[in-house]
């Protein structure tokens, strides 16, 4: 598996703006460290251009989308590390 | 092969993380700013068999397989970011 590649600014702004405005539709808000977010964001880009979908950066992805279904950000386990962790991992 | 981080000797630390993933980035930076001695593995940069068998052992301490989960002298996990918990733990 190689290194995450370079990913495009802007590309992040746009998700970035996407994301917030979706979450915040469904009652859920985005880390308001933005830079974090950001990074996290990249990371969603990243992993779409591995896999072809958004496997959650902070789970380990199969590569295969059937089997990796429970990690597509928002993932599965999203709900249950808000009420454990107060944010998603 | 894990990577080495060299640093203060304190407790043994293996951290499981992702390349990806930004709390494992945030504490890995923790560590470093800490100057503790780690050894760590960007378990999404493997393939084959070491994938595996990190895999298995991440398993063994968090079942939820998420990342970081960071292995304390073999004896505790500690899943996610967790900044005062580390800071307590790592005091040297």
């Amino acid at each position: 598996m190689s290194m995450p590649a370079e990913v495009n600014a802007d590309e992040i702004d746009q998700l970035y703006i996407r994301l917030k405005k979706e979450a915040e539709s469904a009652g859920y808000y985005l880390n308001p460290d933005i830079d974090f977010t950001k990074m996290l964001v990249k990371s969603l880009i990243t992993n779409e251009g591995r896999y072809g979908y958004w496997a959650c950066p902070c789970r380990l992805a199969e590569g295969i989308k059937e089997e990796d279904l429970d990690i597509v950000c928002p993932c599965d386990y999203r709900d249950a590390d808000l009420s454990r962790y107060g944010t998603c991992f | 092969m894990a990577k080495h981080v060299p640093g203060k000797k304190g407790p043994y630390i293996m951290l499981y993380a992702l390349s990806t993933c930004p709390w494992c980035q945030k504490t890995k930076r923790l560590l470093d700013e800490m100057g503790i001695e780690y050894y760590y593995e960007d378990v999404d940069l493997l393939s084959g068999d070491a994938r595996r068998d990190v895999m298995a052992d991440v398993e063994r301490w968090n079942p939820n397989r998420s990342f970081p989960t960071m292995i304390v002298d073999d004896s505790r996990a500690i899943i996610g970011f967790q900044e005062n918990e580390l800071r307590n733990l790592l005091k040297v």
